[in-house]
């Protein structure tokens, strides 16, 4: 408890996770209070904000609800950003476990995969990915994922590295266990940490991606996305610029929100294991 | 026959460029029941050996015979197997379990592995394991964390004697306890050594505990055997230097009877 009460005394922390909770809030009430096609038109176009009050945000240039878009578009981005995260994060510990754990020939195979995944840029290689298979929910978050498996690899590797000569491993191996348990069971766990630890910023950099994607017309067309949306709006930038602010600033606002919420998290975990 | 018979190991390591013998040409052996003491200075090879024995390290030569079969020619699943036999306890009872670990899935983990137990069998004979060795059956639920550095090694204890072994390798188990605790952790190690005729092979540079507890003692130095024999002869009157030089930095060596 005593560490949710030192995440509650870091006013950063705080408001990451109240945006946060906003936008999660969002996400989970789109279809309740946005029922039906975001994209279906919904009155006059490029209606100004705050004009209508049953279209409160105002329309685009084909007469969509902007806020209706905005709230299925948290719903993309969240999800995108969460899932490409989460399989970035398990395809790294996995792969940097079996590299530190096995060592030698595996080691080394591992580490030139994974260098050369990084030495491409991580958003060409999300570009070129889409291009060839092309834009759907699922491919989007692979995309995004193979850029960023390389980080939290590296990081598992050199945790798991220093666990592996640890006396319980080699207790592990002294009472029989098979190897593939020991790296799974007693190593990974323990290795775990320094990586999660990345993931707040992972999770914000998955979102920009995705956000990128769609505002080249690489997002899955199906979906309202604040990056489409940013994109649409650029055509009137001049007369109609709430069109691109508007989903900007939703942007903005997530990425920060997920990334002082994660240091939050972090720092408060952080400072308890260093009083140990 | 002897339990384990070990001929000319030798294991080199590499430190800066050169490479240095931590174990040069060690030739030993236990029997059945007994224990066998290895002392020598810091850096002499003691843990070296410890982990050759158990081979959780690989020597670069030498022969390691173990219930009369070549232990260094067994492989993967049937070397696993055979581990069963042969039990270690380290010294830092903390850094020798799984941080996350519960006391329980310390001794769930070997009855699982070489098939001792059902599952549905297993927590009776974690109880029964965790009373063999002196501690309350509700201390299964406990995080190994919770439990003090004696409680810690006589968990160790009981995961070392869960699959019956033969032989215990016990690296400087009872250094880090505080010395009543100590006692009572050799109290019980002779206890389970007279009861189910375990072997050790007791490491420590404690000459005032080998000589309380081991039959033999092989005294080590720079990877070498310097002086071996009945560990109360050997120490009462050492004939090698390094022996010499160990039983006179020891404290309070006499007195103490096994
Ligand atoms: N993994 C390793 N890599 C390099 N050198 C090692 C390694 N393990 C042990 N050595 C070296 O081998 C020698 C013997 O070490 P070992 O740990 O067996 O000594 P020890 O007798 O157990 O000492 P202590 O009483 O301090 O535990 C030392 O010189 C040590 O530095
Ligand atoms: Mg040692």
């Amino acid at each position: 408890m005593s560490r949710f009460r030192r995440f509650l005394r870091t006013p950063e922390a705080v408001a990451g996770a109240i945006i946060l909770a906003a936008l999660i809030a969002m996400a989970l009430s789109a279809s309740l209070l946005f029922p039906g096609d975001p994209q279906a038109i919904a009155g006059p176009a490029l209606l100004p904000p705050f004009q209508d009050w049953s279209l409160p945000l105002g329309t685009d240039r084909l007469g969509r609800d902007v806020l209706a878009e905005l709230f299925h578009g948290a719903r993309t981005s969240l999800a995108v950003g969460l899932a490409a995260a989460a399989a970035a994060l398990a395809v790294g510990s996995v792969v940097g476990t079996l590299a530190g754990f096995a060592g030698g020939f595996i080691d080394e195979v591992l580490m030139r995969i994974t260098d050369a995944f990084q030495t491409v840029p991580s958003f060409l290689l999300a570009l070129a990915f889409v291009s060839v298979v092309g834009p759907s929910l699922g491919i989007v978050v692979i995309a995004i994922a193979l850029g960023t498996w390389t980080g939290p690899a590296r990081v598992a590797r050199a945790e798991v590295l220093s666990i592996r000569e640890r006396d319980y491993v080699a207790s592990a191996r002294a009472i029989g266990m098979h190897p593939l348990a020991i790296a799974f069971r007693e190593v990974l766990p323990n290795a775990l940490p320094p990586v999660l630890a990345m993931s707040s910023v992972i999770v914000a950099a998955a979102i920009l991606t995705e956000a990128a994607l769609s505002f080249l017309g690489l997002g899955d067309p199906n979906r309202v996305t604040w990056g489409g949306m940013i994109a649409e709006g650029r055509t009137v930038l001049r007369t109609a610029p709430f069109l691109s602010i508007v989903p900007g600033i939703a942007l903005v606002l997530t990425v920060l929100g997920v990334y002082l919420a994660g240091e939050g998290i972090v720092e408060t975990t952080a400072v308890r294991r260093g009083l140990q | 026959m002897s339990l384990l018979a070990v001929s000319n190991l030798t294991k080199r390591y590499r430190r800066g460029g050169k490479s240095i013998a931590a174990v040069d040409d060690v030739s030993f052996h236990i029997d059945p029941g007994e224990t066998l003491a290895l002392a020598g200075p810091s850096g002499s090879g003691k843990s070296t050996i410890a982990r050759l024995v158990l081979r959780l390290v690989e020597p670069d030569a030498g022969r390691i015979e173990f219930e009369g079969d070549d232990f260094l020619a067994l492989r993967a699943a049937a070397l696993r197997a055979r581990r069963a036999r042969l039990q270690m306890v380290f010294q830092d009872p903390l850094a020798a379990f799984n941080p996350r670990a519960t006391v329980a899935r310390v001794l769930d983990d070997p009855l699982r592995i070489h098939g001792i137990a059902s599952r549905s069998e297993r927590p009776r004979r974690i109880a029964a394991l965790l009373e063999r060795v002196g501690l309350a059956a509700e201390l299964a639920s406990r995080a190994i964390h919770e439990i003090s550095g004696g409680q810690r090694q006589r968990v160790a204890i009981a995961r070392a004697v869960a699959t019956k072994p033969t032989l215990i390798v016990l690296d400087e188990a009872v250094s880090a306890l505080d010395v009543s605790v100590r006692g009572q952790i050799l109290e019980l190690l002779l206890d389970l050594q007279r009861q189910e005729r375990i072997a050790y092979l007791f490491i420590s540079h404690d000459l005032g505990v080998v000589r309380a507890v081991a039959h033999r003692v092989i005294l080590l130095d720079a990877g070498q055997i310097a002086e071996s024999g009945d560990a109360r002869a050997v120490i009462d009157a050492p004939r090698s230097a390094i022996g010499k030089a160990l039983v006179a930095a020891a404290p309070r060596l006499h007195g103490t009877r096994r």
